[in-house]
């Protein structure tokens, strides 16, 4: 009895779960193809087992980033321009904290948590003043401050000014060269964290006002809420995951670019959810494997002109697929499902005239 | 008489536009008060003006004796004030459940209130689980007009209540206004005279932006000439 409701609890998450257990059985398997032992891949003494890390860590961060948009885009309504300068003060801090000033892991993240906050509060600023397309075109602007300062030759010393800041070297505990495999896993283990609490936000009462606002601001405004609050939540708790993401990217890589600072690095978290389906959170994790496979397995393949591909076939899914692939996927299988129904509807009349 | 609302005089603009220019309105309490008029007429803003969501530039709004012009639109809703817009103005993306319950402005209200709204509108207890999207245009007004009864709501402004609904819709939710003013006050913007009619006590006419004449419904029934003139109904 108690065996059955575990797996009845379990059931509406299959999904969920199997795509869990492919993540962490993957770096062994890939191991397992190349003749190396689970043990090995433990010990990160396989090659092609950590490279497939790597390309995951960085499909989890980009996956972390894309959430993050698809909060205050997909759910709460809020178009930003200036997203990525959320990930790019919690890339440049981590690298210059750790870099620059000696700061510890721990204490790195005390500071990025407040830089998230702060940076949320910035765009909170300009909330009651300015909607849609306004605030939209007020956060480039702040953006664009963000990476003019990165890039200005006066920060040289900290931000590398236009090439970027190099030469971080992430703690021994998790370092991407040493110890991958540990990264690997705390990278998922904080995906999964960050995917369960905005679940739990969604859905919960504040999270349908979200919604609401999306919808229609001025109708939840007539029901009584104060909607500038709900938004700054959504901004706050975006930022914060924005800023951990750059936090993480910046562990990885070895160099933050300025480019993360740019229009550019927005646009990427607006093409990952869209290619997944605004507005699902699921949508965020499909749109981010894609968005970096297709992006690697066309630079590897063809090369320079990988980019005009690319570009063609994220043209051909937003026109194919209008609602990503997650979202188009619930509308169809709603829709097949309504098929089968009223076939075995029709069916039943039949045999019983039978 | 106990008025529950009263607007003194209101002129609104939007924009560069004078809408209402002198809206006095009066409303008794634990009444149905319609207002009426022609298109464009000012019977919606007079309405958002009550709400703040067009606020005005002179005049006053009283609400249980108390002056709400100037208040920010959630704090006047949180006063009392449900809204029932035009165009069944629901969540579409949210269940009826959630439709529902985002209109709690306590916690439990909506446990609470369950048995008379579905009594109101027996329709919604079935479609409980399925998104605003799914509802026919009925549903979405029944819905719209729940939602604002959710919270204890002294006072409810329904805009255009039976706008493209078929007669026998109507019919359902005119008994349904008429039920729930047992337990609040209610202003209707209507179009239709007939509903109007034969749901409000009490009147106002509103002719381009001016409220021109008010008083008992019964009286203005009989009044065929007033209501030739102001309503364009025989």
């Amino acid at each position: 009895m108690a065996k059955n409701k575990f797996f009845s609890a379990l059931k509406p998450n299959q999904g969920s779960l199997i795509t869990l257990a492919v993540f962490i059985l993957l770096p062994f398997v890939v191991g397992l193809f190349n003749g190396a032992s689970p043990a090995q891949v433990w010990t990160n003494g396989s090659g092609q087992s950590k490279f497939i890390q790597g390309l995951a860590i960085e499909i989890f961060i980009l996956a972390l980033y894309a959430l993050s948009y698809d909060l205050i885009f997909g759910f709460t309504g809020l178009l930003s321009f200036g997203h990525s300068m959320f990930f790019a003060v919690g890339a440049y801090l981590t690298g210059i904290l750790l870099k620059n000033f000696g700061f510890s892991l721990g204490a790195t993240f005390g500071m990025i948590f407040l830089a998230g906050i702060l940076q949320a509060l910035l765009f909170g600023m300009v909330l009651p003043r300015v909607k849609g397309i306004t605030f939209a075109l007020v956060t480039l602007g702040m953006a664009s401050v963000f990476h003019v300062l990165v890039i200005s030759s006066e920060l040289g010393p900290y931000t590398g000014s236009d090439v970027g800041l190099q030469g971080v070297v992430a703690p021994e505990f998790i370092s991407p060269a040493s110890q991958r495999l540990r990264l690997y896993f705390v990278t998922l283990a904080i995906l999964i964290a960050v995917f369960m609490l905005y679940k739990r936000f969604v859905n919960s009462p504040t999270g349908r006002v979200c919604t609401a606002i999306r919808e229609n601001e001025g109708r939840a405004l007539m029901l009584g809420y104060n909607t500038f609050y709900f938004k700054l939540a959504a901004l706050a708790l975006s930022s914060l995951t924005a800023a951990l993401a750059g936090m993480l990217h910046t562990i990885y890589q070895p160099i933050v670019s300025p480019n993360v600072a740019g229009l550019g690095y927005t646009v990427t978290a607006l093409l990952i959810i869209l290619i997944g389906g605004v507005g699902t959170l699921n949508g965020a994790l499909v749109g981010a494997v894609v968005f970096r496979l297709l992006d690697y397995g066309l630079r590897r393949y063809i090369g320079e002109s990988a980019s005009f591909i690319n570009g063609a076939v994220y043209v051909a899914i937003v026109l194919f697929l209008p609602f990503g692939i997650v979202g188009t996927w619930r509308l169809k299988s709603a829709q097949i499902r309504q098929g089968w129904e009223r076939l075995a509807k029709l069916w039943l009349i039949g045999n019983r005239r039978d | 008489m106990n008025h529950l609302l009263e607007v003194q005089s209101i002129h609104t603009f939007i924009g560069q536009y004078h809408i209402l220019q002198g809206v006095d309105v009066r409303v008794p309490k634990g009444s149905i008060t319609a207002l009426l008029g022609r298109n464009g007429a000012g019977k919606t803003t007079t309405l958002k003006t009550i709400l703040g969501l067009t606020p005005p530039r002179q005049g006053k709004v009283v609400f249980e004796g108390r002056e709400i012009n100037g208040m920010r639109s959630f704090d006047i809703a949180a006063l009392g004030i449900g809204f029932v817009p035009e165009h069944r103005a629901i969540f579409r993306d949210l269940s009826v459940e959630e439709n529902l319950k985002i209109a709690e402005r306590r916690k439990g209200d909506y446990t609470r209130k369950q048995d008379f709204l579905f009594s109101l509108f027996p329709d919604l207890k079935r479609l409980i689980n399925l998104p605003g999207t799914h509802l026919s245009g009925g549903q979405q007004q029944m819905l719209a007009i729940a939602r604002a009864l959710v919270a204890d709501n002294r006072l409810l402004l329904i805009d255009e209540p039976s706008e493209g609904l078929a007669p026998v819709l109507i019919e359902q939710l005119m008994q349904a206004i008429r039920q729930l003013s047992a337990e609040t006050t209610v202003v209707l913007v209507e179009q239709n005279f007939l509903v109007a009619s034969q749901l409000a006590e009490y009147y106002v006419i509103i002719e381009e932006g001016r409220s021109v004449k008010q008083g008992k419904m019964k009286d203005l029934v009989n009044d065929k000439a007033t209501i030739h003139r102001y309503l364009g109904a025989a």
